[in-house]
Protein backbone atom coordinates (compact mmCIF):
# COMPACT_ATOMS: atom_id res chain seq x y z
CA UNK A 1 0.00 0.00 0.00
CA UNK A 2 2.75 2.51 0.91
CA UNK A 3 4.15 2.61 -3.11
CA UNK A 4 0.50 4.28 -4.02
CA UNK A 5 1.02 7.19 -0.60
CA UNK A 6 2.06 9.71 -3.17
CA UNK A 7 -0.23 9.23 -5.85
CA UNK A 8 -2.55 11.45 -6.08
CA UNK A 9 -6.34 10.76 -5.86
CA UNK A 10 -6.76 10.30 -9.44
CA UNK A 11 -4.24 8.28 -9.78
CA UNK A 12 -5.76 5.87 -7.34
CA UNK A 13 -8.98 5.87 -8.73
CA UNK A 14 -7.87 4.75 -12.24
CA UNK A 15 -6.19 1.71 -10.21
CA UNK A 16 -9.17 1.25 -8.34
CA UNK A 17 -11.15 0.81 -11.31
CA UNK A 18 -8.71 -1.64 -12.91
CA UNK A 19 -9.68 -3.95 -9.57
CA UNK A 20 -6.50 -2.68 -7.54
CA UNK A 21 -7.58 -3.80 -3.94
CA UNK A 22 -4.29 -1.43 -2.35
CA UNK A 23 -4.92 1.24 -4.23
CA UNK A 24 -8.79 1.46 -2.66
CA UNK A 25 -7.34 1.13 0.67
CA UNK A 26 -4.52 3.71 0.27
CA UNK A 27 -7.40 5.64 -0.74
CA UNK A 28 -10.15 4.50 2.19
CA UNK A 29 -7.47 5.27 4.70
CA UNK A 30 -6.63 8.92 3.47
CA UNK A 31 -10.13 9.82 3.76
CA UNK A 32 -11.75 7.79 6.25
CA UNK A 33 -10.93 10.42 8.78
CA UNK A 34 -12.90 13.15 7.16
CA UNK A 35 -15.83 10.74 6.15
CA UNK A 36 -16.42 9.17 10.00
CA UNK A 37 -16.43 12.94 11.47
CA UNK A 38 -18.81 14.02 8.76
CA UNK A 39 -20.90 10.84 9.55
CA UNK A 40 -21.21 11.38 13.28
CA UNK A 41 -22.08 15.00 13.00
CA UNK A 42 -25.04 14.38 10.57
CA UNK A 43 -25.90 11.16 12.38
CA UNK A 44 -25.18 12.33 15.68
CA UNK A 45 -24.66 8.27 17.30
CA UNK A 46 -21.61 7.49 17.41
CA UNK A 47 -22.25 4.29 17.54
CA UNK A 48 -24.04 4.11 14.54
CA UNK A 49 -22.08 6.04 12.62
CA UNK A 50 -19.64 2.69 11.79
CA UNK A 51 -22.64 1.48 9.70
CA UNK A 52 -23.24 4.75 8.34
CA UNK A 53 -19.32 4.90 7.22
CA UNK A 54 -19.64 1.89 5.52
CA UNK A 55 -22.68 2.49 3.54
CA UNK A 56 -20.56 5.50 2.44
CA UNK A 57 -17.87 3.30 1.24
CA UNK A 58 -19.58 1.08 -0.43
CA UNK A 59 -21.60 3.74 -2.39
CA UNK A 60 -18.50 5.21 -3.16
CA UNK A 61 -16.61 1.90 -4.81
CA UNK A 62 -19.48 0.87 -6.60
CA UNK A 63 -19.81 4.45 -8.16
CA UNK A 64 -16.19 5.31 -8.58
CA UNK A 65 -16.33 4.16 -11.97
CA UNK A 66 -18.71 6.52 -12.92
CA UNK A 67 -16.67 9.37 -11.38
CA UNK A 68 -15.15 11.75 -13.65
CA UNK A 69 -11.80 13.78 -12.47
CA UNK A 70 -12.41 17.06 -13.76
CA UNK A 71 -14.64 17.27 -10.23
CA UNK A 72 -12.68 17.06 -6.95
CA UNK A 73 -12.59 13.47 -5.39
CA UNK A 74 -13.06 15.27 -2.05
CA UNK A 75 -15.94 17.25 -3.48
CA UNK A 76 -17.97 14.43 -4.41
CA UNK A 77 -16.69 11.74 -0.91
CA UNK A 78 -18.04 14.52 0.92
CA UNK A 79 -21.30 15.04 -1.40
CA UNK A 80 -21.97 11.04 -1.28
CA UNK A 81 -20.93 10.68 2.40
CA UNK A 82 -23.39 13.75 3.22
CA UNK A 83 -25.94 12.81 1.36
CA UNK A 84 -25.87 8.78 2.90
CA UNK A 85 -26.10 10.36 6.18
CA UNK A 86 -28.69 12.26 5.82
CA UNK A 87 -30.43 9.30 4.68
CA UNK A 88 -29.33 7.55 7.47
CA UNK A 89 -30.29 9.71 10.05
CA UNK A 90 -33.84 9.88 8.69
CA UNK A 91 -34.48 6.04 8.04
CA UNK A 92 -33.02 5.45 12.11
CA UNK A 93 -34.74 8.22 13.24
CA UNK A 94 -38.03 6.99 11.54
CA UNK A 95 -37.75 3.25 12.30
CA UNK A 96 -36.81 4.85 16.32
CA UNK A 97 -33.87 3.01 16.03
CA UNK A 98 -32.05 5.96 16.94
CA UNK A 99 -29.75 4.91 19.97
CA UNK A 100 -31.03 7.63 22.61
CA UNK A 101 -27.46 6.30 24.71
CA UNK A 102 -24.48 6.44 22.70
CA UNK A 103 -21.23 6.76 23.90
CA UNK A 104 -21.24 10.36 25.00
CA UNK A 105 -24.87 10.35 25.97
CA UNK A 106 -23.90 7.11 28.60
CA UNK A 107 -21.11 9.23 29.59
CA UNK A 108 -23.28 12.27 30.64
CA UNK A 109 -25.97 9.38 32.39
CA UNK A 110 -23.60 8.73 34.48
CA UNK A 111 -22.02 11.89 35.32
CA UNK A 112 -25.84 12.93 36.08
CA UNK A 113 -25.68 10.57 38.70
CA UNK A 114 -22.83 12.14 40.77
CA UNK A 115 -24.50 15.41 42.57
CA UNK A 116 -21.61 17.31 42.77
CA UNK A 117 -21.83 18.15 38.66
CA UNK A 118 -21.58 21.46 37.64
CA UNK A 119 -23.85 23.01 34.67
CA UNK A 120 -20.62 23.35 32.71
CA UNK A 121 -19.21 20.53 33.23
CA UNK A 122 -17.83 18.65 29.87
CA UNK A 123 -20.55 15.89 30.05
CA UNK A 124 -23.64 18.12 30.33
CA UNK A 125 -22.83 20.78 28.12
CA UNK A 126 -22.19 17.76 25.57
CA UNK A 127 -25.25 16.15 26.17
CA UNK A 128 -27.27 19.82 25.44
CA UNK A 129 -25.38 20.79 22.69
CA UNK A 130 -26.50 17.34 20.74
CA UNK A 131 -29.98 17.35 22.04
CA UNK A 132 -29.70 21.35 20.61
CA UNK A 133 -28.56 19.87 17.14
CA UNK A 134 -31.24 16.82 17.73
CA UNK A 135 -33.64 19.79 17.13
CA UNK A 136 -32.80 21.06 14.43
CA UNK A 137 -33.51 19.67 11.10
CA UNK A 138 -30.94 17.62 9.25
CA UNK A 139 -30.20 19.82 6.44
CA UNK A 140 -29.48 22.59 8.94
CA UNK A 141 -27.53 20.77 10.54
CA UNK A 142 -25.10 19.22 7.55
CA UNK A 143 -25.20 22.79 6.26
CA UNK A 144 -23.84 23.91 9.27
CA UNK A 145 -21.27 20.84 9.62
CA UNK A 146 -20.06 20.77 6.22
CA UNK A 147 -19.26 24.95 6.17
CA UNK A 148 -17.76 25.18 9.37
CA UNK A 149 -16.79 21.36 10.62
CA UNK A 150 -15.20 20.90 6.89
CA UNK A 151 -14.83 24.15 5.37
CA UNK A 152 -16.60 23.72 2.58
CA UNK A 153 -17.52 26.73 0.28
CA UNK A 154 -21.48 27.74 -0.11
CA UNK A 155 -21.94 26.78 -3.88
CA UNK A 156 -20.73 23.24 -3.07
CA UNK A 157 -22.73 22.68 -0.03
CA UNK A 158 -25.86 23.79 -2.11
CA UNK A 159 -24.76 21.28 -4.86
CA UNK A 160 -24.54 18.67 -1.70
CA UNK A 161 -28.48 19.41 -0.48
CA UNK A 162 -29.61 19.92 -4.03
CA UNK A 163 -30.70 23.69 -3.36
CA UNK A 164 -29.47 27.07 -3.73
CA UNK A 165 -26.73 28.91 -2.23
CA UNK A 166 -29.32 31.44 -0.79
CA UNK A 167 -31.13 28.16 1.04
CA UNK A 168 -27.51 27.35 2.36
CA UNK A 169 -27.25 30.34 4.21
CA UNK A 170 -30.78 30.58 5.25
CA UNK A 171 -29.89 26.74 6.42
CA UNK A 172 -27.02 28.10 8.84
CA UNK A 173 -28.65 31.24 9.81
CA UNK A 174 -31.71 29.28 11.16
CA UNK A 175 -29.55 26.64 13.01
CA UNK A 176 -27.01 29.38 14.32
CA UNK A 177 -30.35 31.30 16.01
CA UNK A 178 -32.14 27.85 17.10
CA UNK A 179 -28.68 26.58 18.52
CA UNK A 180 -28.29 29.63 20.50
CA UNK A 181 -32.02 30.19 21.53
CA UNK A 182 -31.45 26.68 22.54
CA UNK A 183 -28.08 26.45 24.28
CA UNK A 184 -28.82 29.72 26.76
CA UNK A 185 -32.39 27.76 27.48
CA UNK A 186 -30.62 24.74 28.62
CA UNK A 187 -28.00 25.85 30.05
CA UNK A 188 -29.65 28.50 31.84
CA UNK A 189 -32.59 25.93 33.10
CA UNK A 190 -28.99 23.38 34.25
CA UNK A 191 -28.07 26.82 36.17
CA UNK A 192 -31.43 26.93 37.91
CA UNK A 193 -31.00 23.45 38.72
CA UNK A 194 -27.46 23.70 40.01
CA UNK A 195 -28.21 26.44 42.34
CA UNK A 196 -31.84 24.97 44.20
CA UNK B 1 -14.25 26.23 16.52
CA UNK B 2 -12.36 29.53 16.52
CA UNK B 3 -13.38 32.87 15.25
CA UNK B 4 -10.98 32.68 11.66
CA UNK B 5 -13.41 29.96 10.26
CA UNK B 6 -16.50 31.98 11.24
CA UNK B 7 -15.67 35.25 10.91
CA UNK B 8 -16.45 38.78 11.18
CA UNK B 9 -17.36 39.09 7.43
CA UNK B 10 -19.19 35.60 7.14
CA UNK B 11 -21.18 36.74 9.97
CA UNK B 12 -22.28 39.98 8.85
CA UNK B 13 -22.82 38.26 5.34
CA UNK B 14 -24.97 35.64 7.02
CA UNK B 15 -27.33 38.76 9.17
CA UNK B 16 -26.87 41.47 6.59
CA UNK B 17 -29.08 44.46 8.14
CA UNK B 18 -30.29 43.27 11.24
CA UNK B 19 -28.04 45.21 13.36
CA UNK B 20 -28.09 48.83 13.95
CA UNK B 21 -24.44 49.61 15.15
CA UNK B 22 -21.15 48.14 15.28
CA UNK B 23 -21.14 47.27 18.59
CA UNK B 24 -24.14 45.28 18.33
CA UNK B 25 -23.09 43.54 15.75
CA UNK B 26 -19.35 42.55 17.78
CA UNK B 27 -21.78 41.51 20.22
CA UNK B 28 -24.27 39.21 18.34
CA UNK B 29 -21.20 37.76 16.61
CA UNK B 30 -19.42 37.18 20.26
CA UNK B 31 -22.35 35.48 21.61
CA UNK B 32 -22.72 32.80 18.15
CA UNK B 33 -18.91 32.45 18.79
CA UNK B 34 -19.38 30.73 22.41
CA UNK B 35 -21.97 28.57 20.45
CA UNK B 36 -19.37 27.41 18.36
CA UNK B 37 -17.11 27.00 21.29
CA UNK B 38 -19.94 24.92 22.94
CA UNK B 39 -20.42 22.88 19.50
CA UNK B 40 -16.54 22.05 20.33
CA UNK B 41 -17.06 20.73 23.30
CA UNK B 42 -18.60 17.91 21.23
CA UNK B 43 -15.52 15.80 19.51
CA UNK B 44 -16.15 12.99 17.27
CA UNK B 45 -14.81 9.94 19.01
CA UNK B 46 -12.21 8.41 16.08
CA UNK B 47 -12.88 4.95 14.82
CA UNK B 48 -9.97 2.19 16.00
CA UNK B 49 -8.00 1.02 13.30
CA UNK B 50 -9.59 -2.28 13.81
CA UNK B 51 -13.41 -1.10 13.04
CA UNK B 52 -11.58 1.15 10.02
CA UNK B 53 -9.96 -2.66 8.56
CA UNK B 54 -13.53 -4.36 9.16
CA UNK B 55 -15.44 -1.07 7.61
CA UNK B 56 -12.78 -1.59 4.15
CA UNK B 57 -13.32 -5.30 3.89
CA UNK B 58 -16.86 -5.06 4.26
CA UNK B 59 -17.46 -2.54 1.98
CA UNK B 60 -14.49 -3.52 -0.80
CA UNK B 61 -15.64 -6.81 -0.88
CA UNK B 62 -19.35 -5.88 -1.47
CA UNK B 63 -18.56 -3.81 -4.16
CA UNK B 64 -16.59 -6.16 -5.55
CA UNK B 65 -19.34 -8.84 -5.50
CA UNK B 66 -20.79 -6.40 -7.60
CA UNK B 67 -18.38 -5.34 -10.30
CA UNK B 68 -17.06 -8.95 -10.53
CA UNK B 69 -20.83 -9.41 -12.40
CA UNK B 70 -20.70 -6.67 -13.95
CA UNK B 71 -17.35 -6.65 -15.29
CA UNK B 72 -18.03 -10.53 -16.26
CA UNK B 73 -21.08 -9.77 -18.02
CA UNK B 74 -19.06 -6.52 -20.19
CA UNK B 75 -16.26 -8.57 -20.71
CA UNK B 76 -18.57 -11.14 -22.82
CA UNK B 77 -20.03 -8.18 -24.55
CA UNK B 78 -16.61 -6.50 -25.24
CA UNK B 79 -15.12 -9.48 -26.92
CA UNK B 80 -14.94 -9.14 -31.25
CA UNK B 81 -16.34 -12.59 -31.80
CA UNK B 82 -19.43 -12.00 -29.32
CA UNK B 83 -19.98 -8.78 -30.50
CA UNK B 84 -19.59 -9.82 -34.42
CA UNK B 85 -21.77 -12.83 -33.48
CA UNK B 86 -24.06 -10.90 -32.06
CA UNK B 87 -24.03 -7.97 -34.71
CA UNK B 88 -25.19 -10.64 -37.11
CA UNK B 89 -28.15 -12.45 -35.00
CA UNK B 90 -29.88 -8.96 -34.98
CA UNK B 91 -28.86 -8.61 -38.63
CA UNK B 92 -31.11 -11.67 -39.10
CA UNK B 93 -33.39 -11.00 -37.07
CA UNK B 94 -34.16 -7.23 -38.62
CA UNK B 95 -33.94 -8.56 -42.53
CA UNK B 96 -36.08 -11.28 -41.00
CA UNK B 97 -38.96 -9.24 -39.17
CA UNK B 98 -38.93 -6.50 -42.63
CA UNK B 99 -39.20 -9.49 -45.36
CA UNK B 100 -41.80 -11.23 -43.45
CA UNK B 101 -43.58 -7.98 -43.17
CA UNK B 102 -43.20 -7.27 -46.97
CA UNK B 103 -44.47 -11.11 -47.97
CA UNK B 104 -47.70 -10.95 -46.30
CA UNK B 105 -48.96 -6.87 -45.93
CA UNK B 106 -51.40 -6.32 -43.43
CA UNK B 107 -54.66 -5.54 -44.51
CA UNK B 108 -55.09 -1.95 -44.71
CA UNK B 109 -59.01 -1.80 -44.27
CA UNK B 110 -59.69 -1.56 -40.10
CA UNK B 111 -57.07 1.47 -40.59
CA UNK B 112 -58.74 3.42 -42.73
CA UNK B 113 -61.29 5.32 -42.38
CA UNK B 114 -64.60 4.94 -44.41
CA UNK B 115 -63.98 7.59 -47.06
CA UNK B 116 -61.12 5.75 -47.82
CA UNK B 117 -63.07 2.16 -47.88
CA UNK B 118 -65.35 3.32 -49.68
CA UNK B 119 -63.27 4.37 -52.79
CA UNK B 120 -60.95 1.23 -52.79
CA UNK B 121 -61.72 -1.37 -55.49
CA UNK B 122 -61.36 -4.43 -53.85
CA UNK B 123 -61.07 -4.44 -50.02
CA UNK B 124 -59.89 -8.19 -48.53
CA UNK B 125 -60.67 -9.15 -45.02
CA UNK B 126 -58.63 -12.18 -43.61
CA UNK B 127 -58.81 -14.29 -40.68
CA UNK B 128 -57.34 -17.61 -40.29
CA UNK B 129 -59.92 -19.89 -42.22
CA UNK B 130 -61.80 -16.96 -44.03
CA UNK B 131 -61.03 -14.69 -46.80
CA UNK B 132 -64.00 -11.98 -47.35
CA UNK B 133 -63.44 -9.72 -50.76
CA UNK B 134 -66.00 -6.98 -51.30
CA UNK B 135 -66.07 -3.42 -53.35
CA UNK B 136 -66.53 -1.75 -56.26
CA UNK B 137 -65.16 -4.38 -57.92
CA UNK B 138 -66.81 -7.38 -56.44
CA UNK B 139 -70.39 -5.18 -56.83
CA UNK B 140 -69.45 -4.01 -60.76
CA UNK B 141 -69.16 -8.14 -61.02
CA UNK B 142 -72.83 -8.53 -59.34
CA UNK B 143 -74.84 -5.40 -60.40
CA UNK B 144 -78.13 -7.36 -59.49
CA UNK B 145 -77.12 -7.99 -55.82
CA UNK B 146 -77.19 -5.50 -53.30
CA UNK B 147 -73.66 -5.48 -50.97
CA UNK B 148 -71.99 -8.10 -52.67
CA UNK B 149 -69.16 -10.29 -51.00
CA UNK B 150 -67.19 -13.22 -51.67
CA UNK B 151 -66.29 -15.49 -49.22
CA UNK B 152 -63.48 -18.02 -49.28
CA UNK B 153 -63.88 -20.47 -46.12
CA UNK B 154 -61.97 -23.51 -45.27
CA UNK B 155 -63.09 -25.79 -42.61
CA UNK B 156 -59.50 -26.75 -41.78
CA UNK B 157 -55.72 -25.20 -42.70
CA UNK B 158 -55.11 -28.12 -45.37
CA UNK B 159 -58.85 -28.21 -46.98
CA UNK B 160 -59.76 -26.55 -50.51
CA UNK B 161 -61.45 -23.40 -49.68
CA UNK B 162 -65.38 -23.06 -50.90
CA UNK B 163 -66.33 -19.63 -52.61
CA UNK B 164 -69.58 -18.49 -51.84
CA UNK B 165 -71.24 -15.21 -52.65
CA UNK B 166 -73.27 -13.19 -49.64
CA UNK B 167 -75.88 -10.44 -50.59
CA UNK B 168 -79.37 -9.15 -50.58
CA UNK B 169 -81.95 -8.16 -53.42
CA UNK B 170 -84.86 -6.22 -52.86
CA UNK B 171 -83.74 -3.45 -50.96
CA UNK B 172 -82.89 -6.09 -48.44
CA UNK B 173 -85.88 -8.39 -48.44
CA UNK B 174 -84.28 -11.14 -50.04
CA UNK B 175 -80.53 -12.68 -48.51
CA UNK B 176 -78.89 -14.11 -51.30
CA UNK B 177 -76.04 -16.85 -50.82
CA UNK B 178 -74.68 -18.41 -53.73
CA UNK B 179 -72.23 -21.55 -54.08
CA UNK B 180 -70.10 -20.04 -56.34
Amino acid sequence: MARYDSNSDEALIEAIQRGDGDAAACLYHRHIDRVHRICCRIVLDSSQAPDCVQEVWLKVFRNLGRFRCERSFTAWLNAVAANTAIDYYRRTTRQGHHADIDEIGAESLVADEEPAESPFDGPTVRRQVREALEDVSVNQRTALVLRYFEDMPVPEIARVLQCREGTVRTHIRRCLLALRAKLATRLNQEVQKYGQ
Amino acid sequence: MDSKRFSLEEFAALFPGRFESQEQLLREYRSFLAVFEHLEQMPVPALSAREKAEIFRQSWQNSKRDWSWAWTWLSVFRRPAVTFAMGIVLGCTLVFIVLSGRAEPAVPVPLLGPAVVAQMPLTVERTRYTQVYKGELIERMYPQIENPKIVLEKTKESATPQRVLYGTLDGGEVYVVWNL
